[in-house]
């Protein structure tokens, strides 16, 4: 159990550290906001199941699934609002013609 | 208040008091009083947002999807691991503008979800009948771009007599 449990989580922690060198080596806030999405989708998700199976069937692993689930609703709707607004106020996405 | 929404209050004032008691994990009275009354505060506040009752969703149907889009976005986060750690980076970022079949609005927010939430894919405008998508290379775009996104999810919805 434990070893399922820590393997998860050090799966999500690789996501994490990707997530990282993503957004300083990628070229702009569109490019950077599908590095920070990857940390919501997959980071949290093998951190949060990791967690959830060293809780064993509890409550508590209950209440992580609820949270993974909020998560999973919620970051889209932000990352989509930050790069709607970067669009609408003017910012040109990269493209690797003119880059 | 219309009926509709009188049918649905219940419903949804008990579902989010069982959130409650999960997650609340006192059982006293009083506690467990403030969390009826907080979610049927809620439940009421949200009541106009019931807009489309002409679309059901199929749950049965949404349970097989989620496991599937839980896979494509595992091999899409595979493949964006790939590009960001490949020592030139080869990613060729896109904007498609994608014209959507899907014709309630329901539909289109769970495309846009589901879009934002497989790496390499962004939903950067969403319209009722036009999706704007930023990918970060073709093979990201291809669920957008070969319609397979569109049909996994208006298959999701059944049309009810209309009434609203």
């Amino acid at each position: 159990m434990g070893l399922i449990g820590a393997g998860l989580m050090l799966v999500g922690l690789f996501f994490l550290v990707v997530a990282a060198i993503g957004m300083v080596r990628l070229p702009d806030v569109f490019s950077r906001s599908h590095a920070v999405a990857l940390t919501d989708s997959l980071g949290a998700l093998f951190l949060l199941a990791g967690l959830a199976v060293e809780h064993g069937f509890s409550p508590n692993a209950l209440r992580i699934l609820v949270v993974l689930a909020l998560l999973y609703i919620l970051n889209p709707v932000i990352s989509h609002a930050t790069v709607r607004a970067a669009l609408r106020s003017g910012m040109k996405p990269w493209r690797r013609e003119n880059g | 208040m219309s009926a509709l929404l009188a049918a649905t209050l219940p419903h949804r004032t008990l579902a989010l008091f069982v959130l409650w008691l999960l997650l609340s994990e006192s059982y006293n009275l009083l506690h467990m009083a403030v969390g009826l009354a907080a979610a049927f505060a809620v439940a009421l506040l949200n009541t106009d947002r019931l807009t489309s009752a002409a679309y059901r969703i199929h749950w049965l149907r949404l349970a097989a999807y989620l496991p599937w889009l839980l896979w494509r976005i595992f091999l899409s986060g595979v493949h964006l691991s790939f590009l960001i750690l490949h020592p030139r980076m080869p990613i060729d970022p896109i904007m498609i503008r994608h014209r959507t079949q899907l014709s309630n609005k329901n539909a289109v927010v769970l495309l846009g979800n589901s879009v934002t939430l497989t790496p390499g894919t962004l939903t950067v405008e969403a319209n009722p009948d036009e999706v704007l998508v930023h990918a970060m290379d073709e093979y990201s775009a291809q669920d957008v771009k070969t319609l397979r996104l569109d049909r996994k999810i208006a298959n999701l919805f059944k049309r009810t007599e209309a009434r609203g």
